[in-house]
């Protein structure tokens, strides 16, 4: 925690906090809890507002990972199991109660990047060994991260990495390309060379330059080449092994292409055995200087900003480069720079007027936050991943490997905004729906509850009910906007509980609070 | 109202100043007969389909070449539709034999083939490519593809798409400002315009907001929701998200309004995601003289064609669902009357690699075939060449088949266009590299 310690006085003198180790007010720390964790609950984080952010993001580092167990890879009639349900429900469960917090975020964040989809995997046991790799490797380091997903079964699956031999020239077949491009495109390096602020760099007649060219992407693919599942208990490999998603694929040599290659300008020599031209190859991308930029950026967009200015995106960037003792690619020492930068902590004590700031509450990421600011309970046989659904994400079955929305998304008012590529004419409606059955029905389902009583008790008074919302869901910060619309739709109203439910959903079907700022 | 309709281009400052058009349908005027009505619908088949396999030329030569190079992945003559022959010159071609119904519209006339489609700057040779002289931008990516597919601009990034723009010259043509484009498939960067924001509807839902009943407090609580759309605040992201559900709240009056006058069609429908959302489109058909539209474009989506391994097996799960979807699309168009006012068309990031990979697959390729149906179409034939099939041949990027585009996404787009009333004069100014293919538009439609 030595770099913690040093990064934490230099940037929180910066952010204006001239005690760093000091708790932080209410608004402070329920922003830190809207960017770092599935949300603020009704009871104030003690360790925020009492001890700073250092000490809880201490906590969060060591708290019990809440972890997901395996599933079978068949179900009852023998044939393969699809059903997700249970790992959805725990999903939401674990944002809902798991004391770690920003581990799942961060987690959740990274399976935004490495993605993997039900659609095409068709076997839910392919998701619990993966979502482990994610929040173990959370706060790990990014080469590290890279091995892991590469050689998970559920991924070999989804980007047919998994049986991938080399050449057969008596076929004419080649190696399929589709991991060795998409690693590149989507999990580390993007299509355009970047510049360590995230900007593109550009050739002398002002146009962007490549990352790769199709000679790469035909290496890297034969460089992948010549692994299978590992061996069902009871099996030994014969070459193509069948499905099995829990361990991490095997190499089989003879599958495995050995000649010599050319992998973003560096010559791997002809001879290598599959694992060492996966770990030469993994480490060649890793050292990119697009790398750290690319993935920084992404990470804040999915905690913080979708449009960070490009001296945040390189503060950060430079952290993963080098963590202050050396090291390349230190998620947690990146992630500890992203939620204290002077950029992320502006809004802490007063508006600041930058009215590019913030991001979108995606749908997974609203429901649990309504979860937990409203009291909720999400049962074993809860459907709360329908809603979730009905909003544009279905969890764990995103469309294609390009995820649920692009990080490069465009809004309407021309600024990036990723999570709008699923915020639709109908998804609007949907999502203020969604805050007409938690807050009028209580419920998603009858698996999925909230609980608004706190509200009602509040609802005696007008300016009691709404400084309980603000300080639940707009961290302190309502706009007297909101608070005047509030204030209109409670006119008419007398009892307790029909105004606690008028407030919460004006407040809740707000663009104020879609908006993570 | 923070609606995006009309203004997209006013600068965040001045949008509250503006006088907005308020919640729900503006006074339809005179409704235009079904006479003038013209649509198109985008079928978007997305993670790119190997069209190689979807429509494949049977004479001798062809045929032999096709099968030896696609070896595992090379359809047999029991695999195929029996052969149809293009009206022009007679040539013999076969579909995928998943595709029943398309061979036999392909025979009725009633649809036609576009060969090998695909993004380009400027007319392109094999020495052109290898000396990366002129090309799109990122070929072979999906997300890119894809994204020049929709916005015909192959140089770069493009705030808008053809079809945006295209509605932005015709949208003063329909008599209601509901929108020119309807997405049954998401959010679509191909129907944004400079004025024209696309309305999404998923098949089967509302756009309705639930819970108000008409009380007094149910209003108020809807007019505190409404006004506070309409308020400046100092976010521009709180802006975009109050432009979406201002326009779903303004668009769903309009629909309600319509819907409520449909009646149920006879055709049916298969029930698969492509079935529901070309069954809503019919439907929106149906009401569009309530709506006050004459010109309409569509967008809905089949995706699941990134075939990397195993193709075979996964065209026998999607080509019977493209086929069986457009078949009754077409048939309902013909209940309802409006199947020469109703083209329809495919889209695709891209075709793939000619060569199979190593596990019965294909990879990201180029160039690609695609389909167009409807009562204007003159089908029955194919339109453009198709490859040589031969690795390394003069229409290979490289040796695996990765055939270079002979027909660019701006002349079939441009076609499309004109024959939906885009005047000829202003084609280039929605496919900007037109005018590099001679601003010839492709015979097609007339």
């Amino acid at each position: 925690m030595r770099i913690c310690s040093f990064l934490v006085v230099t940037v929180w003198l910066a952010a204006g906090l001239s005690h760093a180790q000091s708790g932080l007010s209410h608004r402070a720390a329920n922003r830190v809890l809207e960017q770092a964790t599935w949300g603020p609950t009704q009871t104030p984080s003690q360790i925020l507002e009492s001890q700073g952010f250092d000490a809880w993001f201490s906590s969060q580092i060591t708290a019990p990972i809440s972890t997901y167990p395996d599933q079978p890879q068949y179900n009852s009639q023998g044939k393969s199991n699809t059903n997700l349900a249970p790992i959805q429900v725990l999903f939401f469960q674990n944002a809902l109660n798991g004391p770690d917090q920003l581990r799942q975020r961060v987690a959740f964040a990274l399976s935004e990047i490495w993605v993997i989809s039900e659609l095409e995997v068709n076997n839910a046991s392919a998701f619990p060994p993966l979502l482990r790799i994610f929040e173990n490797d959370a706060f790990g380091n990014y080469e590290q991260l890279m091995k892991d997903v590469t050689l998970n079964a559920g991924m070999g699956n989804f980007l047919n990495m998994v049986n991938n031999d080399k050449a057969n020239v008596a076929k004419g077949t080649s190696p399929n390309e589709n991991y060795g491009r998409e690693i590149m495109q989507l999990f580390t390096l993007g299509l355009a060379q970047l510049n360590t602020d995230g900007t593109p760099v550009l050739d002398g007649s002002g146009n962007t330059v490549p990352t790769y060219t199709q000679n790469d992407v035909g290496a890297i693919s034969a460089a992948f080449t010549g692994w299978t599942y590992a061996p069902m208990p009871g099996f030994v490999t014969t070459g193509h092994n069948r499905a099995y998603f829990i361990p991490p694929m095997v190499p089989v040599e003879t599958n495995h292409d050995m000649t010599a290659k050319t992998i973003l300008g560096v010559k791997l020599p002809g001879g290598q055995t599959a694992e060492e031209d996966l770990a030469s190859t993994l480490h060649i991308i890793f050292m990119q200087p697009s790398l750290p930029p690319f993935i920084c950026q992404q990470l804040i967009e999915h905690l913080v900003t979708s449009n960070p200015s490009p001296a945040y995106v390189s503060r950060v960037a430079t952290v993963f480069e080098n963590n202050g003792s050396g090291v390349r690619g230190d998620l947690k020492a990146v992630i500890y720079a992203i939620l204290t930068d002077p950029e992320a902590r502006a809004g802490d004590t007063a508006d600041t007027g930058d009215a590019t700031f913030g991001h979108m509450r995606e749908p997974v990421l609203l429901i649990a936050n309504l979860l937990r600011g409203l009291n909720g309970t999400v049962s074993s046989t809860s459907l709360v991943a329908n809603a979730a659904t009905n909003l544009g994400q279905q969890l764990f079955y995103p469309p294609s490997v390009f995820s649920y929305f692009s990080p490069a998304y465009r809004t309407s008012v021309g600024l990036v905004g990723p999570e709008f590529q699923i915020y639709s004419t109908q998804t609007s409606a949907n999502r203020a729906d969604t805050v007409n059955s938690v807050v009028y029905g209580g419920q998603l389902d009858a698996g999925t509850k909230f609980d608004i009583s706190s509200f009602t008790a509040a609802a005696t008074n007008n300016t009691t009910l709404i400084n309980l919302i603000n300080s639940v869901f707009f961290h302190s910060d309502m706009s007297s906007n909101v608070q005047t619309a509030i204030t209109q739709a409670l006119a008419p109203l007398t009892a307790a509980s029909d105004k606690a439910k008028a407030a919460l959903y004006v407040a809740l079907t707000s663009g104020e609070y879609q908006i993570i700022h | 109202m923070l609606s995006r309709r009309g203004f997209v281009k006013v600068s965040a400052a001045s949008v509250a100043s503006l006088a907005l058009r308020p919640f729900g349908l503006l006074p339809a005027l005179a409704q235009s007969g079904s006479s003038d009505y013209r649509a198109l619908v985008c079928v978007f088949l997305f993670g790119g389909n190997d069209s190689n396999n979807m429509v494949v030329p049977v004479d001798d030569t062809n045929f032999r070449a096709y099968s030896s190079i696609r070896g595992s992945l090379a359809l047999t003559a029991a695999e195929l539709t029996p052969t149809v022959y293009a009206a022009t010159g007679n040539a013999p071609y076969a579909f995928h034999g998943d595709l029943a119904e398309l061979a036999s519209m392909f025979s009725n006339k009633e649809l036609a083939v576009v060969a090998n489609v695909g993004s380009l700057l400027q007319p392109t040779t094999r020495a052109q490519y290898q000396a990366q002289q002129s090309l799109p931008l990122n070929l072979f990516s999906h997300s890119d593809q894809q994204l020049q597919w929709q916005t015909s601009v192959a140089s770069g990034h493009s705030a808008t798409g053809w079809a945006g723009r295209a509605a932005d010259l015709i949208a003063s043509q329909n008599s209601s400002n509901f929108p020119t484009f309807l997405s049954v498939a998401g959010n679509s960067l191909m129907g944004t315009g400079v004025s024209t924001q696309p309305v999404a509807l998923n098949p089967g839902q509302s756009l309705d907001l639930k819970g108000f009943n008409g009380s007094a407090a149910s209003n108020a609580r809807l007019n505190a929701l409404e006004n506070l759309l309409t308020l400046e605040t100092g976010l521009k992201l709180v802006q975009a998200s109050n432009a979406v559900l201002s326009d779903s709240i303004a668009d769903a009056k309009a629909l309600d309004a319509a819907l409520s006058k449909a009646t149920p069609l006879k055709t049916t429908f298969p029930k698969t995601g492509l079935g529901a959302q070309l069954q809503q489109v019919a439907q929106i058909i149906q009401v569009r003289d309530g709506l006050g539209m004459s010109r309409q474009i569509f967008f809905a989506s089949l995706g699941g064609f990134d075939t990397h391994t195993v193709e075979l097996e996964t065209h026998r799960q999607l080509y019977p669902q493209l086929s069986q979807a457009l078949a009754a699309f077409s048939n309902a168009l013909v209940e309802l009357g409006v199947e020469n006012n109703v083209t329809t068309f495919t889209e695709s990031d891209f075709s793939r690699t000619f060569q199979p990979t190593t596990g019965d697959g294909s990879d990201h390729a180029w160039g690609s075939h695609h389909l167009v149906m409807g009562g204007a179409v003159k089908g029955g034939d194919i339109y453009g060449q198709f490859p040589t099939f031969v690795l390394g041949g003069p229409n290979d990027t490289d040796t695996r088949g990765r055939w270079i585009p002979t027909i660019a996404i701006d002349q079939y787009g441009a076609t499309l266009c004109k024959w939906f009333g885009i005047p000829v004069s202003s084609l280039s100014s929605v496919f900007p590299n037109f005018t590099n293919f001679g601003a010839q538009t492709l015979s097609f439609l007339g």
